[in-house]
């Protein structure tokens, strides 16, 4: 890997544990393997959203054409959001596209991911299912998402009849995971889920 | 000509405009082959190279570099950003020379503007990007006055380079639009390869941004084509010979227009499987049901056998093919459609599809087979000439009919998508009426051609005649664009 993009995530990962958020625990980085070819992210779900409470995994891989191209962020852990895709975790982020600059760093990638937990653009999607849901019953998207934070990102509480739903799928042989993304994708609908399962 | 008056007085058209079409120039033989100001076809382009290009471009720089006073590169930049509309820039820059400058990422917005450090002018300045010291000389910066080493810029463009990218490389601050203008870039390249490449993709990108300019689609050829107005108008390369629309750059489509043509073509694509039985090379004759082949473009048919005449089409009698009322062209909607069901309606949109679809096609193949024809009458001619039968100018008029044949047929091609959208009433009428002596007229060209030495020179010149006429007024009444 080119020099200047190592020296460059040397400096950003100390950057990122140095930093007030990553004192917070909003954001923290880890190292995969030894050669910051790739990282381990983390992001808190911030307070007064869906997400909040949660800890968000992110895979970050490092091009050799860094800091020139942006690095390659996925989310890990699955997440119900309009701009992250719900199957993949891929994100669609303009940081992460064309309006990256050479001076940007983990510590700005890892903040803007943050902010977008907060305020998601259903207008330039990822995932089209969630964001019609977004903007088509909202109220439902937020317990959806929070539904997910609980099940995949650590958030203690979660929505008893929503629970109850997946439970009713996983008894007819459903992975939980597949119930519940069924069921999201079906507004909680327990028989458009089963027919969008078992058709 | 008489025998090919219109019969019905009620359709607006007039045999006398005819001469209009082709101006006073008007005297025979090969002056109908050029387009002329009246033909509504006639489009003025010229076909140029890089070098000719270059030159139109670096003129529009200099103009507007000296009118604003700004450097030619910043000019440049300015133009690309305004689709090479100079008035509008020059009018903008006097009312708000900063509105215009930001807007074209030409500089940042007033309030963004790096801050310049000042007193730590004798501080050391660090490089964003790669974190080292950078040394005065060897500091590198946009109009913004973001500072980065000019290793980084130039490793930042060699990155941006390889990926396609020249005209729109950005300065490498967080949230900096401004744009890195080509005297910037250029210098900082180190390899010639990439100076190349650079060179290359703006000259690309200043094109098409050109309203006036395209590339030609021919494969392998650099010609660009310009034109004063960006219409749906024919455009023949003169370098590679290929035909296409000035304004999407697609296979030349007259009358239909760019929409309308894309939408079928890509109906045709979706569709393409349902079609496919078409594809057919034979069929019996309607009388005695003997297998005829079809080898020739004409779609006026005759068995070997019976003799009978026969429309390849619609397999009905020749003859009322002629000067009767001609009705193989036009697909005969049920009128009760609305009130059938949803299956019969689905039935009857397809019924309806493949009847324009069926035309369209095999006037596609007649095309093909016609070619094969004129390379026939080529070598024949070359033979008869060979022999001392006449010289190349007195068969010429065979081969002029040929192109012409051609000319007239890809038009008629083009007129069934245009029919297949148009909606029902008086305009359509017109249009298949048209539309119907124009296929009648081709068909007895391509039918005099293919027998071209049994027939009479004056004949078929008249037919020629007829033929073109036909067209141009179809043209003339619907071609919009
Ligand atoms: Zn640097
Ligand atoms: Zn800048
Ligand atoms: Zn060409
Ligand atoms: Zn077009
Ligand atoms: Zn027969
Ligand atoms: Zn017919």
């Amino acid at each position: 890997m080119a020099n200047i993009a190592i020296q460059r995530i040397k400096r950003e990962f100390k950057e990122v544990i140095k930093s007030d958020e990553a004192q917070k625990c909003a954001i923290n980085v880890e190292l995969v393997g030894d050669d910051y070819r790739e990282l381990r992210g983390e992001i808190a779900g911030p307070p007064d959203t869906p997400y909040e409470g949660a800890t968000f995994q992110l895979e970050i891989k490092v091009p050799e054409t860094y800091p020139f191209n942006p690095p390659k962020v996925k989310f890990v852990t699955k997440i119900w959001h309009p701009n992250i895709s719900s199957v993949t975790g891929a994100i669609c982020l303009d940081i992460l596209k064309d309006q990256w600059a050479a001076a940007m760093t983990l510590r700005t990638v890892l903040l803007s991911l943050q902010a977008l937990l907060a305020a998601a653009e259903p207008d330039d999607p990822q995932d089209a299912v969630v964001a019609k849901q977004f903007k088509e019953n909202h109220s439902l998207f937020l317990q959806t998402a929070q539904y997910w934070s609980h099940v995949h990102a650590g958030v203690p509480k979660g929505n008893s009849e929503f629970a109850k739903k997946v439970r009713c799928l996983q008894d007819m042989g459903v992975g939980e995971h597949q119930a519940l993304v069924a069921l999201s994708s079906c507004n909680w609908d327990v028989d458009r889920a089963i027919e969008q399962l078992f058709s | 000509m008489a025998a090919y008056k219109m019969s019905d007085d009620d359709m607006e058209y007039s045999d006398t405009d005819y001469d209009d079409y082709y101006g006073n120039d008007y005297e025979g033989d090969m002056d109908h082959m050029v387009p002329m100001k009246n033909d509504p076809e006639y489009f003025d382009v010229a076909c140029l190279t890089d070098t000719e290009v270059e030159r139109l471009l670096n003129e529009s720089v200099e103009q507007l570099s000296n009118s604003i006073q700004v450097t030619p590169s910043l000019a440049k930049l300015l133009l690309h950003m305004y689709n090479w509309n100079q008035v509008e820039i020059v009018a903008g820059y006097r009312q708000d020379c900063h509105r215009i400058l930001a807007s074209a990422h030409v500089k940042p917005p007033q309030s963004t503007t790096a801050k310049d450090p000042g007193g730590e002018n004798e501080g050391e300045i660090i490089c964003p990007v790669c974190l080292g010291t950078i040394a005065p000389e060897a500091v590198g910066q946009l109009t913004c006055g973001h500072k980065f080493c000019k290793d980084c810029w130039s490793m930042n463009f060699e990155v941006q380079i390889t990926q396609g990218i020249s005209t729109g490389i950005e300065c490498m601050a967080n949230n900096c639009q401004v744009l890195a203008p080509e005297d910037f870039v250029v210098p900082l390249l180190k390899r010639p390869v990439f100076k190349e490449k650079y060179q290359q993709y703006a000259f690309s990108d200043y094109v098409r941004s050109h309203p006036q300019l395209r590339f030609c689609p021919g494969p392998n050829c650099n010609i660009v084509v310009q034109a004063k107005e960006c219409r749906a108008k024919r455009v023949i390369c003169t370098a590679c010979k290929t035909q296409f629309c000035f304004k999407c750059g697609g296979s030349y489509h007259a009358p239909t227009d760019c929409e309308t043509i894309k939408r079928w073509l890509t109906k045709c694509a979706d569709d393409s499987e349902t079609a496919n039985y078409i594809s057919a090379h034979t069929k019996d004759c309607p009388k005695c049901h003997l297998c005829i082949e079809k080898n020739g473009g004409c779609n006026h048919m005759q068995c070997w056998k019976c003799k009978y005449d026969f429309c390849w089409m619609c397999l009905g009698c020749w003859k009322t093919h002629g000067s009767e009322y001609y009705e193989c062209s036009r697909y005969k909607e049920n009128p009760n459609i609305a009130h059938e069901s949803a299956h019969a309606q689905a039935r009857e949109a397809l019924k309806k599809y493949l009847h324009y679809y069926e035309r369209w096609e095999n006037h596609s193949k007649s095309l093909k087979l016609e070619e094969e024809t004129l390379a026939k009458i080529r070598a024949r001619t070359q033979n008869k000439v060979m022999a001392g039968t006449g010289t190349w100018i007195d068969w010429q008029y065979l081969l002029d009919a040929a192109a012409l044949l051609a000319r007239c047929r890809y038009t008629l091609q083009n007129t069934y998508p245009f029919a297949y959208y148009l909606e029902s009433g008086p305009r359509k009428d017109l249009f298949e009426y048209q539309q119907a002596q124009l296929e009648a007229e081709i068909e007895n060209l391509s039918w005099k051609i293919e027998r071209a030495e049994m027939t009479d020179r004056g004949d078929l010149e008249n037919q020629m005649d007829v033929v073109e006429k036909r067209r141009t007024t179809l043209l003339t009444d619907f071609l919009q664009v």
